[in-house]
């Protein structure tokens, strides 16, 4: 049957990704000896004062470069074991590196009632049809997520930083004028952002996602009134500290964030972004209706 | 009590006897430029054609305007089988046509989807490539103009591999590495891998840039062709790139 081959591709294309994945925890399991150690440093040790950067004609440090998470690329933002050192209950979190929650000091995030059910619903069935597969898997892009699963490189041009990420050639735009943002009304996968420097700090704001992509490969979401305030905080030419606060009062009882440290890609001289089609080479996962139907 | 209106009627004429001046004279000297000399074509960009629609001359059918077109004689020199590849095309173009999957579109095409592009372009060291973003499905491409030659193939790329230089005052991108997929307009004009592309981008004023097009393709064309259309400055104040992210199935019905 025509569906079932569909569906059995679409499969294909998860186990795929699950595989690569799968071979990026190994890696980071190495590299992370245990939890304890592994965990992010506190959010306020960032600071930039140290370092005098290199500066481009329109004053900005010049970060051009790819850039890549220090450790692990899987994005899971959770510990895979509580504070205790004790497997987490609900046995899902397979990542061996740091929390990128980093605050609450729980490492959990703050969801509502309503809303700690749909993660947990959502999570369940992450290997499931209809609207339960990941946007990501679909090739659908995530503000989030481009960072921590392929090259993330930054570009910079007069009045303009540009954050391209290779998974499906998604890129944020962002302006370094007081323009405001765009409406309330037109909301974007890949959000709106302003940003301006302080010192070796990009401080990016973040509005106007349509909040489609989740947040996680564990079924995190946030909601279209999600307020992001990212901040990279370039340590040196070797070292970039993120940090994003979450703050959506529809889905979280507090504002929450995440952290984690970037460092350059390690290429040869002369390396370049090539094409990365993920809609067009996915195409039983990104094009087809029939895969994501609900079995009855 | 008078003042105030002959005031207002004076600044109107002083504005209206400057006007036409000013915009009668953009000399080449008056084009903006980058530090190191180079025409700065920095800023978003957007064709007003029916380029995508067809290439060629074309009368309005039922959601489709009519327009002249953009080819160099209008005539496409197809060999014979490819004549008939391409009238097939276009018996079968409400299906057939790659857009209508959201694959990447291709060179030229993505110029003309007929949504906003915005061109990054800097001297010194980020001179080295320059950086054109598409609001159509978040295309992206590098034009590298550091004197690299293109990968050494063979590689099929949707969006091709682009290494550009400057002749005078026009930024000249060649393009190769494309894979057979994709087609120039909804009317099935098509290509095989061996398409070459080269684009030429000439500001003629500071809001305007001649944008002309040789496309060859020996497994397809008996002889390269030519198309042009102008590229028009977006100059509404806050005017920013927005998302067309294209999805060849209902999102909605999965992810309102």
């Amino acid at each position: 049957m025509r569906i079932g081959a569909r569906g059995f591709s679409a499969i294909a294309a998860l186990i795929l990704r699950g595989l690569i994945s799968w071979g990026l925890i190994l890696w980071g399991g190495i590299l992370a000896p245990g939890p304890a150690a592994g965990q992010a440093p506190p959010s306020d040790t960032a600071t930039s004062a140290a370092w005098n950067p290199p500066r481009l004609p329109d004053g900005q440090p010049d970060v051009q470069g790819m850039w890549i998470t220090a450790v692990n690329a899987v994005f899971i933002l959770t510990p895979a074991v509580t504070d205790d050192g004790a497997p987490r209950p609900d046995g899902r979190a397979r990542q061996s590196g740091p929390s990128r929650v980093i605050d609450p000091p729980d490492h959990q995030i703050p969801y509502q009632p309503w809303a700690k059910e749909k993660q947990q619903r959502l999570q369940a069935n992450k290997d499931g049809e209809g609207e339960f597969v990941d946007p990501q898997i679909r090739c659908l892009p995530s503000p989030i997520r481009g960072a921590f699963w392929q090259d993330f490189q930054i570009l910079q041009y007069p009045g303009y930083i540009i954050f391209e990420y290779e998974g499906n050639h998604v890129f944020r735009i962002i302006p370094l004028d007081d323009r405001p943002h765009a409406s309330n009304r037109i909301k974007l996968w890949m959000g709106d952002s302003r940003a301006h420097w302080e010192g070796t700090t990009l401080v990016v704001d973040e509005t106007n996602m349509n909040s489609k992509g989740r947040l996680s490969r564990e079924g995190d979401f946030a909601s279209e009134t999600l307020h992001l305030t990212e901040r990279y905080t370039f340590l040196d030419s070797k070292k970039m500290h993120y940090e994003a606060t979450f703050d959506d009062p529809t889905v979280y009882t507090r504002p929450w964030k995440i952290g984690a440290d970037f460092i350059p890609k390690r290429a040869p001289a002369g390396y370049e972004q090539w094409e990365e089609a993920c809609h067009e080479g996915e195409r039983d996962a990104a094009l087809s209706d029939l895969n994501l139907s609900s079995k009855k | 009590m008078n003042k105030t209106p002959h005031i207002a009627m004076l600044i109107g004429a002083v504005a209206l006897s400057f006007t036409p001046a000013a915009a009668q004279s953009p000399a080449a000297s008056a084009l903006p430029r980058l530090a190191d000399g180079k025409p700065d074509l920095s800023g978003i960009w957007q064709v007003f054609s029916t380029a995508n629609f067809d290439l060629q001359d074309h009368a309005a059918q039922k959601g489709v305007p009519a327009g002249q077109g953009v080819v160099e004689g209008n005539e496409i020199p197809y060999q014979p089988w490819a004549l008939a590849k391409k009238q097939e095309n276009f018996k079968n173009r409400a299906t057939a046509d790659p857009e209508t999957k959201c694959y990447l579109p291709g060179v030229p095409r993505i110029t003309y989807t007929g949504l906003p592009f915005q061109f990054f372009q800097a001297s010194g060291k980020a001179s080295e490539k320059i950086t054109i973003l598409y609001e159509y499905a978040h295309t992206n491409r590098y034009i590298y103009t550091n004197g690299t030659p293109h990968p050494k193939g063979p590689i099929e790329w949707w969006m091709g591999d682009s290494r550009g230089h400057w002749e005078g005052d026009t930024l000249v991108v060649d393009n190769v590495h494309f894979n057979d997929q994709t087609w120039f307009d909804r009317a099935g004009n098509f290509h095989s891998e061996q398409l070459h592309v080269v684009e030429r981008y000439t500001l003629i004023d500071p809001d305007h840039i001649n944008y002309q097009v040789t496309v060859e393709d020996p497994k397809v064309f008996t002889r390269p062709w030519n198309l042009s259309m102008i590229l028009y400055r977006r100059k509404e104040k806050n005017f920013q790139l927005l998302e067309y992210e294209c999805y060849g199935f209902d999102v909605e019905k999965y992810y309102p």
